[in-house]
């Protein structure tokens, strides 16, 4: 089904191209007073599709125009309109440098006739500049000349934000200032996505390839119209917009990974593993039998794996005298990746006499993942008229993870005896293959009218959809014992023995209709202009999560003993709860998400200072039904609205400089999964409960930052921070279930956050030199338990789950124009980070700091092909987290190269 | 003064005891009412939210789980039997007393009478467990999730008292006390459990207590562990394990995770005195992860009834792998763990020497899950266990002692 949809079409286009004396027009475009290049204005010849934009000199030229009289228009955010006639004659070569005056009153506003140039690095500091909040822009351009190839490599570069990524790599989330995912919101085309996940409201950035985007826009601060639910900050995926005249690019790369030349990857065979489970298929009642689960998916072969491939594709153009605007792109990537981890869980020593943790397991985990990511993005837009405007994007990403994962896990204590001297103890193996399917759409339809000369109105309808399919995650538990006999100085190993096999198929959709509208009224009295814009905002939101498990054990000897395991396909097992686990299951759940938003905000423009504030309202209504235990809650309603004010100041030191003053208030909403206050069964180990008390946090921000431009691709910034949240969400210990750990997301009384940030791109010739440091830190009061008298809890002061204390990113770039080439080094430090909470206070993991280097480079072959290549983590940096005194994870992922081939027209 | 008084005191002793010889018989009839259980529960079926009493003599079938809410006691009178169907459970939040008799047991089982066919007793958030005199047969069905159930759960610091009592043929733990349980866990038989896991008594994070004159036969895992905490710190688990006797224990979960008769790890404290342990993987085994000096050992008695026992297991493997010997007298104090034979230990060193001389015992090792018992592990008279117990605990080992004080099944 999914693969049908992914079957674009190639759009077949012949081009006519007519050679003969025809014109030029080139010249230069300035600002009228600073004199300084306007690098990104695009020029246009209204009676053509032909258009071009600035280059970072201002330079522009436009070609190959056939002899007549024209009308040549120009339009660049915050500047007045232009437009002059021309009359250009054969083999003419015209000259026209343009100055442009700046216009006040345009500044930021939506202009329905223009096009805003968005891909480049100029047109990313000028949104930067220009823009009411305090923000971050990725140019395309930037990302592609950059190592990256998905949105989470990128981001990981922007100032102030770290990636949090989960074993095996596949998932990544945007920490924004210290603040974990779960304080930020991910925005595609300025609406919220639906969340794939089955727990939480996140979407991975891995899954959104690079070479899709426009631009990524992180924004520090929140507008009244803005959603309010972001702490740290919002990632606005900012996909390919129509072009001005036809483009097509396609791309195509293979690359390798240093993981797999040095071991081999873990394959299974895909082919026999059903969709849906016995339970499924069969109806609720029926009696699974053992031949009901498959083997080949257990079945695990070391293989040479094929090399990475990515290839994309897009297609832009005009239609309609330029009313109708199309873009229409794909890309495919095909990755082959993993991980090596080495790691010791730890617990607290009694014979400590501060009972600390000590090691009581050693793991070895190998993960050998392939990701098939398939994304398709349409564009539409048709210009009604100068007036109006209506645009349709659609945003669809598919993601097929394939994932071996081999576990030894050696026990040090407990169990039934760990450790004697070093080589010994019981082994317990853990070999588990996954499937997963992931689609993720989001449909957004938008129109921009101007009503008259003082009122605008916008409005957009979104429908966002996220469903994931993992069809039987099989894993097979088996054990050995290495013991050591001091007399004879002999170790004995024992066969390894058939313990368990579980079967999970699991799905979950998560559902989003949203609508906004928004009214804005504009005027000016002599220099001074004030701008009123208000509107509201309602999402819909539906969600479910279905699990159903069930558990192979195997057939016991004759003799009544465990048996030994010898191949996958010989194992005899029985169906140990026939029924399944889909009628009951911790994981089964539906939950809703209404939001309602108004908001009034002013935006008064001074000749040197603007003042832009408002106030936001956001009702929230959510809740969740789950299907369990009939003594427990299953049903739990949350209501609750938030008033939101913030206020902003932007003071133009000189026409390249501002100074930026911010205080808003936002808000985070636990995730979905974290009120199911559901009761884990008592096995071993540790599980998490959810907590329906758990309350919303709620965080004042205030911001201070100074913005240099010296030149248009140039920037300095630097700034500080401080965030004061109330009930922020940390897990901590939350007693015991049988002999299980179990922890619960609990609010904490109060976090603080506070940050300086400094980020910089400065060229000398061919040299540049782009980075940016952030310094954090934060405070927050968790619950601990007291590790010498566990009955009693402590308040613990510490950094917040996911803070680093230094982030710095240095990129060191070489552009030569006539040499048509590019290369960027890329080097990254991340400090100290907070990446896990002990229960017990005084120790936590803390992921050491970590140096990576990557490498990118292009040379253009011709006119229309460019190579490139990107070489990532070139020093095979480990990530090691640390417990107390110990390596609690050591997780080595290794380079990975990449060789490509662009294509422009 | 002090004789002063005594002689007062006899003197009036005296006085009395005349006076009471020359009174006239009086007779005293007393009539007692007769006192209705609290909230009998009438109906044959039981099933969803229960509280109250169920009646002496009476036959109920539980249909469904039955939950018994925080503040609510359920308790079952001497002679009453509940058939539990569709795999159900008791889930205990409240109070819960079951209080059998010599002469009339309770009993629970399922109405299939089949090992792991019902859920046994979740007291993971009880008030308070009694049970007495009570047999808790073939439980260890699965839970909705696919999770294993041990017959009985307790992880709350509470008062749990099981005497006299048999769990017979459960798919993993008998009894898991954890979480700080205050036990009391005397004379009772738990046989024929774990299929291929599961200890017979399985005592961790801060459970303290005695486990006392109990009889583990055919357990899969261990017959008696204690451990303090795996993950969180917790006050030491720590208990007395005296006049237990554990046979044919510790053979099914394999050579890789072999079962003991009594084990204790992670900094677990505890006296093990007086037991007996006949034909175990293991006999006694302190880990290394307990740390010397936690547990004060001795008075224990080991035998087999065979030098070695050989584990065909392997050879069913492809591609076959050799049988395994185990060395059956080495293991009374395994190689690498911290316990070491005891003077006042009495140690078979051949099948001669060291035998307790039960009444009968067919000498089996392994069994399968569910096996009957028909074995008497009373003490023959002139049993070199007579006599030869700690009597801080009891003068002889094993849970049949000449004092009466031990098992009376």
């Amino acid at each position: 089904m999914v693969k049908k949809l992914y079957f674009f079409s190639f759009f077949l286009f012949s081009t006519a191209l007519v050679f003969g004396q025809n014109g030029t027009l080139k010249g230069r475009i300035i600002d009228e007073e600073t004199r300084q290049p306007l690098a990104g204005a695009i020029i246009h010849i209204d009676d053509l599709a032909n258009s071009s934009a600035a280059d970072e000199k201002g330079n522009y030229v436009l070609s190959n125009i056939t002899p007549g009289e024209y009308v040549v228009k120009i339009n660049f955010i915050g500047y007045a309109g232009y437009e002059k006639k021309i009359k250009i004659g054969a083999g003419d070569v015209l000259v026209l440098n343009i100055q442009l005056s700046q216009d006040i009153q345009n500044l930021n506003t939506v202009n329905v006739v223009g096009r805003l140039p968005t891909e480049n690095e100029a047109a990313a500091r000028a949104n930067e500049k220009n823009s009411d909040n305090l923000k971050n822009v990725v140019s395309a351009q930037a990302i592609e000349k950059s190592p990256d190839i998905n949105a989470a490599n990128v981001l990981q570069r922007v100032s102030g934000v770290t990636i949090q990524r989960n074993a095996g790599g596949d998932d990544s989330y945007a920490i924004i200032r210290g603040l974990e995912p779960r304080y930020n919101n991910t925005l595609i085309n300025g609406v919220q996505i639906a969340s794939p996940d089955s727990k939480t409201r996140l979407v991975s950035l891995s899954v959104v390839p690079s070479d899709l985007l426009a631009r990524i826009e992180v924004d520090k601060t929140l507008t009244p119209e803005m959603d309010g639910d972001a702490i740290g900050g919002t990632v606005n995926l900012v996909f390919k917009d129509a072009p001005d005249k036809r483009e097509i690019t396609a791309t195509g790369s293979v690359g390798y990974g240093q993981l797999f030349i040095d071991r081999k990857f873990a394959d299974f065979s895909k082919a026999d593993i059903k969709t849906y489970s016995p339970s499924e298929t069969n109806g609720p009642g029926y009696v699974a039998q053992p031949g009901d689960f498959t083997r080949s998916n257990l079945d695990f072969k070391n293989i040479t794996p094929p090399p990475t491939e990515t290839f994309s594709f897009s297609y832009g153009d005009r239609f309609l005298n330029n009313k109708l605007g199309l873009l229409i792109a794909n890309s495919y990537q095909n990755l082959y990746f993993g991980s090596n981890t080495e790691g010791d869980d730890g617990n607290a020593d009694p014979n400590d006499p501060d009972h600390r943790p000590r090691i009581n397991d050693i793991y070895n985990r190998a993960i050998s993942s392939r990701q098939i990511l398939n994304n398709l993005i349409t564009h539409l837009d048709y210009r009604i008229n100068d007036k109006n405007k209506i645009t349709l994007d659609n945003v669809l990403l598919y993601s097929r993870l394939e994932e071996a994962s081999f576990t030894a896990d050696t026990s040090i204590t407990g169990g039934n005896g760990g450790r004697t001297v070093p080589g010994t103890g019981p082994v317990n193996f853990i070999n588990q293959s996954t499937t997963s399917n992931q689609i993720i759409e989001n449909l957004k339809l938008a129109g921009n009218h101007v009503l008259s000369k003082h009122f605008l109105f916008d409005w957009y309808g979104a429908f966002s959809d996220a469903f994931v399919r993992l069809p039987d995650q099989a894993s097979i538990n088996s054990n050995i014992a290495i013991t050591y006999d001091p007399s004879t100085n002999q170790f004995t190993k024992t066969p390894d023995y058939f313990d368990e096999i579980d079967r999970t198929w699991s799905h979950n959709n998560d559902k989003d209709y949203s609508g906004a509208a928004n009214i804005t009224y504009k005027t000016s009295i002599k220099n001074t202009f004030l701008e009123l814009k208000a509107g509201g905002f309602y999402r819909d939101k539906t969600r479910y999560n279905y699990e159903d498990e069930y558990i192979l054990r195997p057939v016991a000897s004759t003799a009544g003993e465990k048996v030994v395991f010898s191949d996958i396909y010989s194992a005899q097992w029985v169906v140990y709860n026939p029924y399944g686990a889909g009628e009951f299951n911790v994981n089964n759940y539906n939950a809703f998400e209404d939001i309602t938003a108004f908001y009034g905000q002013f935006k008064l423009t001074f000749p040197r200072l603007q003042i832009f504030g408002g106030v936001r309202n956001e009702i929230t209504s959510e809740g969740f039904h789950v299907r369990q235990d009939i003594t427990n809650a299953s049903d739990v309603t949350k209501n609750y609205s938030d008033i939101l004010p913030s206020i902003s100041f932007k003071y133009k030191l000189n026409e390249i400089a501002n100074l930026r003053l911010a205080y808003f208030a936002s808000i985070a909403r636990p995730a979905y999964y974290e009120l199911v206050p559901t009761v884990p069964p008592s096995t071993g180990g540790t599980s998490v409960e959810g907590n329906p008390n758990l309350k919303h946090t709620t965080a004042n921000n205030y911001d201070l930052r100074y913005e240099l431009f010296p030149k248009a691709d140039e920037q300095f910034f630097i700034g500080a921070y401080y965030k004061q949240l109330t009930n922020p969400i940390e897990y901590s210990y939350g007693g015991n279930s049988g002999s299980a750990t179990i922890y619960q997301p609990m609010n904490s009384d109060e976090a603080k956050v506070a940050g300086v940030e400094l980020a910089f791109t400065r060229y000398w010739g061919n040299f540049g030199l782009s980075g940016n440091y952030a310094y954090n830190y934060s405070d927050v009061a968790g619950i601990k338990v007291d590790r010498n008298n566990p009955v009693a809890r402590v308040i613990e002061h510490r950094m917040l789950t996911g803070a680093s204390v230094h982030d710095l990113n240095l990129s060191f770039l070489y552009r030569n124009k006539d040499a048509k080439f590019n290369a960027e080094v890329a080097y990254q430090y991340l400090g100290k980070t907070l990446v896990g909470i002990y229960p017990d206070n005084g120790d936590n993991y803390i992921q050491q700091p970590l140096s990576s280097l990557a490498f990118s480079a292009d040379k253009a072959i011709s006119k229309h092909f460019t190579l490139f290549t990107k070489l990532n983590n070139l020093t095979n940096t480990h990530t090691t987290v640390v417990l107390h005194n110990f390596q609690n994870g050591n997780e080595i992922t290794k380079a990975t190269y990449l060789l490509g081939m662009r294509y422009n027209y | 003064m002090k004789t002063k008084q005594i002689s007062f005191w006899i003197a009036a002793i005296a006085l009395v005891a005349t006076m009471a010889s020359c009174a006239k018989k009086e007779t005293t009839g007393i009539t007692k009412p007769v006192i209705p259980p609290s909230h009998p529960i009438n109906s044959d079926t039981i099933g969803s939210f229960e509280k109250g009493t169920l009646l002496a003599g009476k036959t109920y079938t539980m249909n469904h789980d039955v939950y018994v809410n925080i503040g609510d006691t359920l308790l079952a009178q001497a002679g009453t039997t509940i058939i539990v169907k569709n795999n159900s459970q008791f889930k205990i939040q409240g109070v819960f007393q079951s209080m059998g008799t010599q002469a009339s047991p309770v009993t629970f089982d399922s109405d299939t009478h089949t090992p792991g066919t019902w859920g046994g007793f979740a007291c993971d958030s009880a008030q308070a467990v009694t049970i007495q005199w009570t047999k808790i047969l073939n439980t260890g069905g699965p839970d909705a999730t696919g999770g294993t159930r041990r017959t009985l759960v307790v992880s709350k610091p509470i008062k749990v008292d099981i005497e006299d009592s048999w769990v017979e043929n459960g798919q993993d733990d008998g009894l898991g006390l954890f979480g700080g349980a205050q036990i009391t866990v005397l004379r009772n038989t738990i046989q024929s459990g774990g299929s291929t896991d599961g200890e017979a008594i399985n005592i961790k994070t801060g459970t303290t207590g005695t486990v006392a004159y109990n009889v583990i036969f055919s357990q899969a895992g261990t017959g008696i562990k204690l451990e303090t905490a795996k993950v969180v710190t917790t006050a030491p688990t720590n208990v007395d394990v005296y006049n237990n006797t554990m046979v044919s224990c510790g053979w099914r979960r394999g050579a890789a995770e072999p079962g003991r008769g009594v084990s204790a790890g992670v900094s677990a404290k505890g006296n093990v005195f007086n037991n007996i342990i006949v034909n175990c993987y293991h006999g006694l085994e302190i880990f290394v992860d307990d740390g010397a000096g936690n547990v004060n050992y001795g008075n224990n008695l080991f035998y087999s009834t065979a030098d070695t026992f050989v584990d065909n297991t392997p050879l069913n493997a492809t591609p076959p792998g050799a049988a395994i010997t185990v060395n059956l007298r080495a293991g009374y104090y395994p190689a690498g763990a911290l316990g070491v034979p005891q003077a006042s230990d009495i140690i078979s060193t051949s099948v001669a020497t060291g035998n307790p001389m039960f009444k009968t015992f067919d000498g089996s090792f392994l069994n399968p899950n569910g096996a009957a018992n028909n074995n008497d592990f009373h003490l023959q008279a002139g049993s070199p266990a007579i006599g030869k117990g700690n009597p801080t605990y009891n003068a002889d080992m094993g849970a049949y002692t000449s004092d009466g004080k031990g098992n009376k099944h």
